[in-house]
């Protein structure tokens, strides 16, 4: 007579799942809150260098006040010769212009003035006020971004951001 | 007849449903943010008249050339990080000498702040004048006929920095708002090779050195730092107080910066 039951093998209860939901809610409400959505992704490969007390771009992003162009090594390394300083311009939101064209710095105003047109109303800051920010790689010549500001000059877009990685908050 | 149960909804697959969305935003946002400086470019303009020569105490001039070698007022400089240092003591060699001091050393070029920039003082009297006498410019501008808009919309911008500096005096609360030399600028001239890093890391200095000279006035005047003022304006763009603490800030401390296209 024992009093501890030995009687029959006993299944281990399974583990209550029902508050896997709301855990996986927490996170997917946090990456929603912490995170930003992703640009295009370039076909150039930029490495940025660092900075401090660099002005954080959220707010001109949310406004779509901002458009961003990349200067770095492309990635396809086929037609490398074709760049001046083996450096080309990757454009966000167009499609790729032909490889002769790539590092021709006439494309940076056209796509200026049509990302500017293809606006709605509503949304329209006068065309001085819309930052152009420049990433560019480490390595890359700084003479490229002085024919860029040279080109905005033309069309009055006169603001320009120079892009660095900047962990550190005000 | 008996209460019949409602069944529950099987719940069971809300946790894959959440999952899915989760890995949905995590292939789709990033966690780091783009972080730039903005630098205004110049109108262009076709010089009619010759401008003015600057002295040479005025102009804090940094160098990088194509082999990535940094100058800053003609001195090497080893260390960028050391440009930070030497862009605040071009800002502040000269800043706490009084009216009379100014102008003795402006004369002595033996004075250790004789290659640094000079900094001016105005009394309230004199800023009130001042508005009185470009008010009445501009309003002859206006009453020439066909007067270049361009022209008459810049004697009001003298009037309106007239203004400021009125407004920038009271908060300042003091009987002299010292202003450095209207022609002092910073700047950056590089070579076509010179690499990005190099000309970001001459950005990141000088902003660095405005960083710390308005943040210790900050502190100086009113017990907390200028990050403080950013972050408050970053949430709220309108709050006017701190608007016109970081004016005041702006004007004791401007950020003149001329980059200076390359040619070779």
């Amino acid at each position: 007579m024992s009093k501890f039951k030995k009687g029959g093998k006993k299944e281990a209860p399974g583990v209550n799942t029902s508050s896997l939901p709301d855990i996986v809610f927490m996170l997917l409400f946090f990456f929603m809150v912490a995170t930003t959505t992703k640009d295009a992704d370039p076909s150039v490969e930029v490495t940025q260098p660092t900075g401090v007390r660099a002005e954080d771009m959220t707010p001109f992003k949310q406004r779509s006040e901002i458009d961003f162009l990349y200067i770095g090594v492309p990635r396809n390394k086929s037609r490398l010769e074709d760049f001046k300083f083996g450096y080309a311009l990757f454009l966000d939101n167009v499609a790729q212009p032909s490889p002769g064209e790539l590092y021709s710095v006439n494309t940076v105003r056209r796509w200026k003035l049509d990302k500017f047109e293809a606006k709605p109303d509503r949304m329209q800051q006068p065309l001085k006020e819309v930052i152009t920010c420049v990433k560019a790689d480490e390595k890359a010549p700084t003479g490229i971004i002085f024919d860029i500001r040279k080109e905005l000059q033309e069309i009055e877009a006169l603001k320009l951001a120079y892009a660095v990685k900047d962990n550190g908050n005000y | 007849m008996a209460k019949r149960d409602i069944p529950e909804i099987n719940a069971g697959s809300m946790a894959d449903i959440a999952f899915l969305l989760l890995i949905f935003f995590l292939v789709t946002t990033t966690m780091d943010r783009d972080k730039a400086y903005i630098r205004p470019i110049p109108k262009k303009v076709e010089i009619t008249i010759p401008p003015e020569p600057i002295q040479k105490r005025d102009i804090c001039k940094i160098v990088a050339n194509s082999r990535n070698q940094l100058m800053l007022r003609e001195n090497f400089v080893e260390d960028p990080d050391e440009i930070s240092e030497l862009i605040l003591e071009w800002y502040r060699k000269n800043e706490d000498l009084s009216a009379a001091e100014t102008a003795a050393a402006s004369l002595n070029p033996q004075h250790p702040g004789f290659e640094f920039p000079f900094y001016n003082r105005f009394g309230m009297a004199e800023i009130d004048q001042n508005i009185e006498r470009t008010t009445k410019e501009a309003e002859e501008i206006e009453e020439v006929e066909d007067a270049d808009p361009a022209l008459i919309e810049y004697y009001w911008a003298k009037v309106s920095e007239w203004e400021k500096k009125k407004k920038a005096l009271k908060l300042y609360g003091k009987s002299e708002l010292p202003e450095i030399s209207p022609q002092a600028h910073i700047r950056i001239e590089v070579q076509i090779k010179t690499g990005y890093e190099y000309f970001a890391k001459i950005q990141s200095e000088i902003e660095e050195a405005l960083f710390e000279l308005r943040d210790e006035k900050a502190q100086e005047l009113w017990g907390f730092g200028y990050g403080r003022i950013i972050t408050t304006l970053g949430n709220e763009p309108t709050d006017a107080e701190f608007t016109q603490k970081k004016a005041l800030l702006e004007l004791l401390y401007p950020a003149r910066i001329i980059e200076v296209t390359p040619k070779n």
